[in-house]
């Protein structure tokens, strides 16, 4: 059996300020299978986004950071890497989908551009016909009509929903192995959401990409996760295969969130218990994460 | 409070420009106390001691009249502290008004200001400065004049760019949709949102203030003899370099250590304002 | 109709965007009744922030009226009409000044409209926070000092201060994080019913509608494309828009994804 694409083991982060010390992930333990789709979900202030940017490697090196425990990635612990090689991993063997598209795309350069500069990553020797070549097919895999008026586009001359399927093919060019993915298209509408997501979860499929999924809203994931981690105040609370958590909720913290989602149904707002007994222990359904597809 | 200590106190620079602005200021002050000869502000004549490089009692020597410079430099800043602030006081809320109004309302009144404003700053603020003492009377009132006429649309500007920006906020649309009146959203609502990057530009400013100042006067054009003012010190001076160095080098120092005192405090001040909201 | 506080008649509203003139919405005919919720729901450009605007005022109409108890509103709204039509928006760290205390937005509404004495508005205050469920010890910190829920709260007290009877809640929830959208629309039920207030709830989240909503008003393209009450729009949703965002809600049980299928099925086609 092949290492975890991501193996995350008990992982404590803190932020260090002027004069406190914010504990921000406690002893955080999480795999992600080659391939599989894993989706964390947590609401704000719960870590779950400062977990992907270590993972990145985009924080240890801030003032005020301390991070105990490791990460691998494919095998490899990341701090034994040098800031070089953690860079080159990035954008190659790992992307990373945020939730304004249109933000993080550069204004300054066409879809194009970026598009070459994303490949170069893969293959520094890349010609420019080439480049062209790849990222129209790509832009074809995302459904975009058009793709040689989209290349020669400034991100701001598209739409939201244009710049995140730009962005999704950009992230899966590369081959990676690992795709985060941070709430993507939450500044989006939400049908043009559901669409993307649907897209991202087929292509990353068909490249055999594995995909740490972050979002607040369990509906969402629900359809897109074959697991699902629950993060609560920096605490994993349950974790264990989608239908598994969905169909058996173990944590009181699982069991609230599900049920404070408004179902189309019609069963009304639901009556949240006041307090929420986070003192459980975690739940962790007992299943091999190995026998997925 | 306790941030805004431990800001100052971790970061060395910002506890630097504490101390050398600590110092101008006091310094200019209590002149009257800490001067050597406090009555070398004046057209006092002392050939005796005239042109006396740094030596006891003269720890920075003495002019070609026989003046301590030391004492001079104390007043000199004191002139120059007293020309910052009532630049300042006039400067802004000129400025911050006709930002305001001109950021938040729409259509020609803010169409005139801007406009107004870039006439303003598309001249020279030196060649802005220079001609109206040209035309005026070279005395500190005018120089103040002077110097206020070429620094308020620089705020205009500032507070226009983040008015238009606060002006996006929900806040905003919150009192419109209440029936605050328009002066209570601009002054009580936009303007507390607006201080931070005011409060830093001024204390840089104060800086500057003094730097084209001294820079008119350089050129003849500001305070006048017998007054004691930096910028005309180093001008007297530098006839006589390098073999009167002390003659320009001190009141050249003390330019520095205010202006770069001053920058240190301003930067300090936007980690404070930035770190509370 | 005889009991409708709120209605639009004709209205439209047309910006010029350079040369250009671009339609946000046009030929609205609506009526909010006394109590009732009517959620706006649309895809973003569909118009419905515009016809929030509209009725808050902070837009005039380019063409129709908008009548408050049957009574057409000025163009220029004064004070007694701004009492009355309130807002929550949707973000609720930028719809509180961050320089201002819980104490100083809330009195600000309390001051303009002058509801009370000077004296009795800082008890007033302190009522304002208790009805929204929040701790009057909280009416002196600043919004950052407060949660997402809380400020949301704070946003919800605010517009029930003049004493309003119509709130545009403008996706009142769709910022904050699911507990506390749960515990937020509870508290708006609640208000409707004991202050008899008439909601105009914008989202496009079609699971909330199904909960908080008597009445579903879609939007697309700057027109109302259909108007049903809650129930027969979950038994037979009619245009195509009304699908595509039924196909859009998360799911999180069968029956759930049931309903939805079966929806679905009724008409069924896929944007290209």
């Amino acid at each position: 059996m092949s290492a975890p694409t991501l193996a995350i083991d008990n992982l404590d982060l803190s932020f260090k300020g002027l004069l406190s010390r914010t504990q921000v992930l406690h002893g955080v333990t999480l795999t992600v299978e080659p391939g599989e789709r894993v989706a964390l979900v947590g609401e704000s202030g719960s870590g779950k986004s400062v977990l992907a940017r270590l993972v990145l490697g985009l924080l240890q090196d801030q003032r005020g950071v301390e991070v105990s425990g490791r990460i691998d990635f494919a095998g490899t612990e990341l701090d034994q890497l040098s800031r070089t090689a953690r860079r080159a991993l990035r954008g190659r063997d790992m992307s990373m989908i945020f939730q304004d598209p249109t933000s993080s795309l550069n204004p300054m350069f066409t879809i194009g551009n970026q598009f070459h500069e994303v490949l170069q990553r893969r293959k520094p020797n890349l010609g420019s016909d080439q480049a062209h070549d790849t990222a129209r097919s790509w832009l074809d895999r995302v459904a975009i009509p058009d793709t040689d008026r989209v290349l020669a586009s400034y991100p701001f001359q598209l739409s939201g929903g244009m710049n995140q399927r730009v962005m999704i093919a950009m992230a899966l060019a590369n081959n990676p192995s690992l795709l985060l993915a941070d709430e993507p298209g939450t500044a989006l509408d939400v049908t043009v959401q559901a669409q993307t997501l649907e897209l991202m979860r087929k292509l990353a499929e068909d490249v055999g990409t594995a995909v740490l999924f972050i979002s607040h809203n369990l509906g969402v994931v629900r359809e897109f996760a074959d697991r699902v981690y629950v993060i609560h105040r920096g605490h994993i609370v349950e974790s264990g295969q989608t239908a598994d958590v969905f169909g058996n909720p173990g944590h009181p913290y699982t069991r609230a969130l599900l049920a404070a989602i408004p179902r189309i149904t019609g069963e009304g707002i639901p009556d949240l218990p006041e307090q929420i007994d986070l003192s459980h222990p975690p739940v962790h359904h007992n299943t091999g994460s190995a026998d997925h597809g | 409070m306790k941030r805004i200590v431990a800001i100052l106190l971790l970061n060395p620079l910002s506890l630097l420009g504490l101390v050398l602005v600590s110092a101008v200021v006091c310094g200019a002050v209590f002149a009257d106390w800490i001067a050597p000869f406090p009555e070398h502000r004046g057209a006092v004549v002392d050939f005796s001691n005239f042109n006396q490089p740094p030596n006891w009692p003269y720890i920075m020597g003495t002019d070609l009249v026989g003046r301590d410079i030391f004492s001079r430099i104390l007043y000199a800043y004191r002139i120059s502290l007293l020309l910052g602030v009532v630049v300042l006081v006039i400067a802004v809320p000129i400025g911050v008004i006709s930002g305001l109004a001109a950021g938040y309302l729409k259509g020609w009144p803010s169409f005139v200001i801007m406009r107004i404003t870039d006439v303003f700053l598309s001249i020279p603020p030196l060649v802005l400065a220079m001609s109206m003492m040209g035309l005026l009377e070279p005395t500190l009132i005018n120089g103040m004049l002077a110097v206020t006429a070429m620094w308020w649309p620089w705020y205009t500007r500032l507070v226009y760019n983040v008015t238009r920006a606060e002006k996006q906020e929900g806040y905003v649309l919150a009192a419109e949709t209440l029936g605050a009146s328009t002066p209570h959203i601009l002054f009580r609502e936009i303007l507390p949102n607006c201080l931070p990057p005011i409060l830093t530009k001024m204390t840089l400013d104060f800086g500057f203030v003094i730097l084209i100042a001294s820079s008119l006067s350089f050129l003849g054009l500001g305070v006048q003899p017998p007054t004691p003012d930096l910028g005309s010190m180093v001008a007297d001076g530098a006839k006589y370099l390098p073999d009167s160095w002390w003659l320009t080098v001190f009141p050249g120092l003390a330019i520095l250590v205010a202006v770069f005192g001053f920058n240190l405090i301003g930067d300090a001040l936007r980690d404070i304002l930035g770190a509370e909201s | 109709m005889a009991d409708s506080v709120l209605s639009a008649h004709g209205l439209g509203k047309t910006f010029q965007v350079g040369k250009r003139h671009v339609v946000a919405l046009a030929d609205i005919d609506l009526s909010l009744r006394r109590g009732e919720c009517l959620a706006v729901v649309g895809e973003s450009g569909s118009g419905k922030s515009t016809l929030a605007n509209l009725i808050l005022g902070v837009h005039t109409p380019t063409t129709g009226e908008i009548h408050l108890d049957n009574a057409a509103l000025p163009a220029e709204r004064q004070l007694t009409h701004r009492k009355r039509i309130q807002l929550v928006q949707q973000n609720p760290l930028s719809a509180l000044n961050p320089k201002r205390s819980v104490r100083a937005s809330l009195r600000l509404a309390l001051d303009i409209h002058g509801i009370g004495t000077p004296q009795s508005r800082h008890d007033r205050v302190n009522s304002l926070l208790s009805d929204v469920g929040l701790d009057p010890a909280l009416a002196d910190r600043r919004p950052a000092a407060l949660s997402g829920g809380q400020r949301q709260r704070v946003a919800i007290a605010r517009a029930l201060a003049p004493q309003a009877d119509v709130i545009v809640l403008d996706e009142p929830t769709s910022a904050l994080d699911v507990l506390v959208q749960a515990r937020v629309l509870a508290l708006l039920n609640t208000l409707r019913a004991q202050h008899t207030l008439s909601y105009l709830f914008i989202t496009h989240d079609l699971a909330v509608v199904r909960n908080v909503a008597d009445r579903v008003a879609v939007f697309e393209n700057g027109r109302l494309v259909e108007l049903q009450t809650t129930s027969d729009l979950f038994s037979c949703p009619k245009a195509d828009c009304t699908q595509r965002l039924l196909a859009a809600v998360p799911v999180v049980s069968p029956s759930e994804l049931a309903l939805r299928d079966a929806l679905s099925k009724r008409n069924d086609h896929d944007e290209p």
